[in-house]
């Protein structure tokens, strides 16, 4: 199949280089501490904070630092074709923990000793990078809960197909057999703290796309970073001063 | 979990004793609600309702099936509720099977009727495509993204405005198929029948604090409940289900008195809703 027209378009009308449209909100859970809808074309995911607060179940509380602790979970109508899966497939387990891994680095749980922080995903539309949209969605939430972190973390994948590098795959290019990189970077620190990739390719060609990725996670989180200061200043502004 | 203190116990039963409650409103008051349809592409029809902080998603996928033996002159209708962690950090893993579960078999009953399908609030035999052999199945997922007390008056709503978003697509049945064959069908991917919801009811649920009843209960107010009574009714004022929650006993009068209290409440509250998904469907299609 052709997933790259000879006019250089995708099969959504994308340019190989163009994310998908994104558009984040901040507190969509108003009971939550921090919370935030991250959307990337058609992948929509809600992600809430509840914490720093005390450890729920004392064996697993650190002395150290806080612990941190993620659930990803999949809405039963987010896919296509209807899933009845139960809650905390391997799917689930392996996702929650890659969310965990990669946002337990940027958190300074150093400064919140015996207390816990829970953050919970959930997809509500599933079309191609829900790990890289759940990522960002998490960074939202948790800026928003004021949560002390060194950096932002973004993420976002990138594939290559028809010998074209491609940015931010959806669903059918993610299933196209293709390789699927997810990179998440801290945008300042200019480091990678997720790296992904499924199926085979070539070193040099891998360099293009990781750099690809990279770029396209530099450009979400400008996003976030805007998203954040609106908000702050809307903060600001309601409270009068 | 609310924790409150007992001074706080006592301002939330006195307020209510004496028709004002914490958010001022009265007794009988809901707050505002907000429909929105349409939220979900992937489904044939799908709404989120909002009442006060509390946010559900409901959507409704329609698939080919087959009827059942005993009743094959209608379709199948599921309806599966999820209550994520989002929510609530106690929904975690397991923890929301037993709400959801509860959520599920109530909604169960006040829309969909006893098991012949008699008194469903969704009309079943409109489903059916060729009687015996093909009819949809509609499977209405309702998740709870934000939990703010009343949920399921907030998820009947939500349902309601979901359904009345679907689209179900038109079945052309080939002809000249033999009575024992399965029927070959083509899906039209272009026109679509409306589903009829005027006969869907409306669930209000009347929570008991001390000695009075009140609507549309906020979590501190439901902490504070000794029982809870759930009744759907329709436009014509028909009772369709009726599932009392929490361990406490009621009077028979009282219940009684509780369903015509319900009743009144239910007029106000279709009206709303009615309009508020007409208003959401008119943006929607904008």
């Amino acid at each position: 199949m052709e997933y790259v027209s000879p006019e250089g378009l995708r099969l959504d009308g994308r340019r190989p280089m163009e994310m998908r449209q994104i558009r984040a909100e901040i507190g969509a859970v108003s009971k939550a501490d921090g919370s935030a809808v991250f959307e990337m074309g058609n992948t929509k995911v809600i992600a809430a904070v509840y914490g720093p607060r005390e450890v729920q179940n004392r064996s697993q509380q650190l002395s150290d630092k806080a612990l941190v602790r993620c659930e990803y979970n999949m809405a039963n109508f987010s896919t296509g074709d209807r899933m009845r899966k139960p809650k905390g497939d391997r799917r689930s387990t392996e996702i929650s923990l890659v969310i965990r891994q990669t946002l337990e680095e940027c958190i300074l749980t150093h400064l919140m000793p015996r207390s816990q922080i829970d953050i919970y995903v959930q997809v509500l539309q599933a079309d191609g990078g829900t790990r890289s949209a759940c990522i960002n969605a998490a960074t939202l939430a948790l800026a928003d809960a004021g949560i002390p972190m060194r950096d932002l973390v973004t993420s976002c994948s990138a594939g290559y197909l028809n010998s074209t590098p491609l940015l931010d795959l959806n669903y059918v290019e993610d299933s196209a057999g293709g390789p699927d990189v997810t990179v998440g970077i801290l945008p300042k620190l200019d480091k990678v703290t997720l790296l992904q990739m499924d199926s085979k390719l070539p070193i040099d060609i891998l360099e293009n796309v990781i750099q690809l990725a990279t770029e396209g996670c530099k450009a979400i989180a400008n996003y976030i970073r805007e998203i954040l200061l609106e908000n702050t200043k809307e903060l600001e502004y309601r409270r009068g001063s | 979990m609310v924790g409150l203190s007992l001074g706080e116990q006592h301002f939330i039963q006195g307020g209510i004793a004496q028709d004002l409650r914490c958010d001022g409103r009265k007794r009988l008051t809901y707050r505002p609600i907000n429909v929105e349809t349409g939220v979900i592409p992937q489904a044939n029809g799908s709404a989120r309702v909002r009442i006060g902080a509390t946010e559900v998603i409901a959507s409704v996928k329609a698939e080919l099936g087959k009827p059942g033996v005993v009743q094959p002159d209608k379709g199948k209708v599921f309806i599966y509720i999820d209550c994520s962690s989002t929510a609530e950090p106690a929904f975690e893993g397991r923890g929301s099977e037993e709400l959801s579960a509860e959520l599920s078999a109530a909604l169960h009953r006040c829309l969909l009727g006893a098991k012949s399908g008699a008194g469903a609030g969704i009309d079943r035999t409109s489903l059916v495509v060729v009687e015996g052999k093909i009819c949809w199945d509609l499977y209405i997922d309702g998740l709870v993204v934000s939990s703010d007390g009343n949920l399921l008056d907030a998820l009947g709503a939500a349902i309601k405005a979901a359904l009345s978003n679907t689209g179900i697509p038109s079945v052309k049945v080939a002809p000249g198929a033999s009575s024992d064959e399965q029927p070959e069908v083509d899906v039209s991917d272009e026109e679509f029948l409306q589903f009829d919801t005027s006969g869907i009811p409306a669930i209000v649920t009347l929570t008991k604090v001390g000695r009075h009843y009140i609507v549309d209960a906020t979590p501190e107010e439901e902490s504070q409940m000794s029982s809870a009574v759930s009744i759907s009714i329709n436009r014509k004022g028909h009772v369709c289900g009726i599932t009392k929650r929490g361990g406490a006993g009621l009077d028979p009068s009282v219940i009684l008195d509780m369903v015509s209290v319900a009743k009144h409440v239910s007029e106000q509250l279709t009206n709303k809703l009615d309009s508020e998904i007409a208003s959401a469907e008119a943006e929607d299609e904008s």
